[in-house]
Formats: C-alpha cells, structure tokens, sequence
C-alpha cells in the first residue's frame, strides 16, 4: 500500500515537472534561423557614428520613429523605458536604438533630446536620406511622408514593430506596436546574455 | 526513497528526451521556416494606386518579378504559374486569412501603370487577387528586389534585363516564409499552393497551448518539403 502511495506522489512529481518544462512562450515572433541583422553606420546623439556591430555582446532594441511623431513613437518609447526600469540592473546589457525616418528635420542634437526624455541610456541615430531608406527597406520597415497640421509640419506614416537583435547580431525577435513594457521585459529577460 | 527519486529523475529524463527525439523524427507537426524579414516598400500598382508592405500586413502575400518586354520562356512561365495559383486560390481553404499576389516589375521606366493593366488583362489577372507594380526610384526598386528579396537582376547593355526567376511566400506578419528560386517548373505552384496551407495551419491552431507544438516544429526545422 505504501509503495502504490509512493507511485502516485512519483507520479505527480513527474507532472509537476513536465509542466514547469513548458517552454517559454515570446510575446512577439521570433526569428529561428540566425540571420544577420542589416549592419548600419549612422550618426548618434553623442555626436559620434555609431554602427550595430558596436554593440555586439549586448542585446539591441531598434525602432524607426521620429521626434516629430505624435502618437506611435512615444507610446512604443514609453515602454521601452518601462521596460528597462523593471530589468533594472540588467538593462545595461540592452541597448535601445531609434533610427530615424526624418532625416530632415531630426538632427542628431534634437534625436539627443527626444529620446533622452525616455531615457538617458537611448540612442537617436540618422542618416543621409539615402541611407535611412535602404535601411528600413532591408528591415521591413516602410515609412512615408503625408501632410500634417500647421503645428506639426508634415507628419510620417511609418511601421512600428519593435526588433530585438540578439547579443550575435542576428535578428530574433519582432514585437507588435502596443506590446507591454512587462510582455517587452519578459522577452529581453529571457534573452538576455 | 532516495532510490526512487533516482528513478522518477530518469525516467523524466527518458521522456523529455524521448519525447524531442521523437518530435524530431515523426514531425506530428510541420512548418515553414522564419526567414528574415521581407523588405519595407512603396509602389505604385497598375491602377496608379499606391500599394505599400503596410497594406498587406495580416494576409499571405506571394511575390513573383518579371517586365514585361521579357519575352523570355522563363518570365512567361512565370505568369503562368502565378496564373495556376490565382484560379486554384478560391477554392484553397485558408479559413478567413486572404491572400494577395504580387508581380514586381523591375523595368520601371517602361513598365508604367498603363502598360502594367494592359499586361495584368493580357495574362489574366483577376484584380482580387493578383496586382502588378514596380517603384519609379531604380535605386530604391534595387534595395527592395535586389536587397530585400534578394533576387538578382541586371540591367543589360542590349536594353534587355538579366533576371532571375523566384516566388517569395511573405505572411501576414512580414516575414518571409517560402523562397522558390529555381527555374519555374508546372510542380512549384503545387508546391507554392501546398504550403499556403502549411501557413495558414499554422496561423489558425497556433493558439493556446497548440502554439508551443508549433513553436518546437521551428525549434527542431520540422519544415515542409
């Protein structure tokens, strides 16, 4: 009777651990097969060119946003931010980068400024015209001009997923516009160097 | 006790790596690979209207590229399996993910709007289904065709275009999932229509806890043929 006792808790304890191997399930799709991330050399707010081979041995979060957006780009920052105060100390292995789709009117100094605003350890990198377009191409990015208000000046349709490159410079992960700052740190985690 | 804690931790051990093994080599569940990302683009469709990547986002999109001066066997091969797919499209059962075919010309400077309608007429384009468009900028066409889709083109001293033949199946979430590259056979639209359906399983039983069957199928490569 004790042994039949003991079958079933050996029983429950192999349940147990079956489900506590369920694999970790990412809030955006990943990326299986390694492929390199689109290498870039752009213009930073620090005054210096910066290039995504820079930060290998570091997780890269990239977006292409710019200052003058009113909406997508400050909600999607917004939790990126979130998601670096819940790392906390490990949100020195992440990098942030935001690539902007304004060239134009997005100086290196006014890129400084926005994205510090978020966060000081956030990047603004731009580029020639030239530049930024085969940039988003080759990132699935697409991004056009359209008439705004007076305030505003023109404004920019653009994408706005969020790409997480690996500390490898591959691709990984592409999360969706609205993923949380918890979903987005939860993902950084888990893939954490 | 200790005994059969050795013995519970063996055989969780057998199964776990039982189970992967068998995962890997009974492939219950198939898939198409990830990719990479299919390039970001404006372009303007034979109706002069503007078609981005951001328009087909949510459906299965296929691109195929030609000109139309080709009077290459290949790029005429080329149409036509993309015609065997549109007329085999209303009749695939891919639940309620549309899909729409894309022929990217990369002779923007002949192949305007009008020419590309009159071409689009001529092979039996149905304009549900299948548009045709191209980008004016030659340079920005390169990144998208050449560095995007990576498929070769070239631009020959005789006016003609050196090109090489390829479908590429995107999904709704912009990634590339099936690149077919070789000459065009009449099996690649069999092929091409067969993991359509591959994808849009994928796409509709991926839910839930099935998703983490559909999550290991990329983990151990069970792709389709």
């Amino acid at each position: 009777m004790k042994k039949i006792a003991w079958l079933v808790l050996l029983g429950v304890i192999l349940i147990v651990a079956a489900a506590g191997c369920r694999p970790y399930t990412f809030h955006g799709t990943v990326m299986q097969n390694p492929s390199g991330a689109p290498d870039f050399e752009l213009m930073s707010n620090t005054g210096q060119k910066v290039a995504l081979d820079d930060f290998r041995g570091k997780l890269v979060v990239l977006y292409f946003g710019y200052t003058f957006c009113p909406d997508v780009c400050p909600a999607t920052l917004v939790e990126i931010a979130g998601a670096m105060d819940i790392l906390g100390e490990d949100a020195k292995k992440v990098q942030t980068i935001m690539i902007s789709v304004d060239p134009l009117r997005d100086t290196p100094e006014a890129l400084g400024e926005y994205v510090a605003h978020f966060d000081p350890s956030f990047l603004g990198v731009t580029g020639t015209e030239e530049e930024v377009a085969q940039l988003a191409t080759l990132y699935g990015v697409f991004y056009e001009k359209h008439e705004g208000t007076a305030a505003t000046g023109y404004l920019i349709d653009h994408t706005a997923t969020v790409m997480v490159i690996d500390e490898n410079g591959d691709l990984k992960l592409i999360l969706p516009f609205g993923t949380t700052a918890a979903e987005i740190a939860e993902d950084l985690e888990h893939m954490l160097p | 006790m200790k005994r059969l804690l050795l013995y519970g931790f063996y055989t969780l051990m057998i199964v776990v790596v039982g189970g992967a093994f068998a995962f890997k080599v009974f492939q219950p569940v198939q898939v198409l690979p990830r990719v990479r990302l299919a390039p970001g683009f404006s372009m303007i469709n034979e109706n002069g209207e503007r078609l981005t990547n951001e328009d087909l986002r949510g459906q299965f999109t296929l691109y195929s590229f030609t000109y139309t001066r080709c009077d290459d066997p290949t790029c005429l091969a080329l149409d036509e399996t993309m015609l065997v797919i549109q007329d085999q499209l209303a009749a695939l059962d891919l639940g309620d993910i549309p899909v729409s075919m894309v022929t990217i010309t990369v002779d923007p400077e002949y192949d305007t709007p009008e020419i590309l309608l009159a071409h689009a007429e001529s092979v039996g384009a149905d304009p549900d289904y299948w548009q045709f468009a191209t980008i004016a900028d030659p340079s920005l066409l390169k990144y998208v065709v050449g560095g995007g889709f990576e498929t070769y083109y070239e631009h020959m001293d005789d006016g003609r275009i050196r090109l090489d033949p390829a479908f590429v199946l995107v999904d709704g979430w912009g990634i590339i999932r099936g690149e077919y590259r070789y000459q065009t056979l009449s099996s690649d639209s069999d092929r091409i229509i067969r993991h359509m359906g591959v994808l849009a399983e994928e796409v509709q039983n991926s839910v839930g806890s099935a998703s983490i069957a559909y999550e290991a199928a990329h983990y151990f490569l069970c792709y389709a043929p």
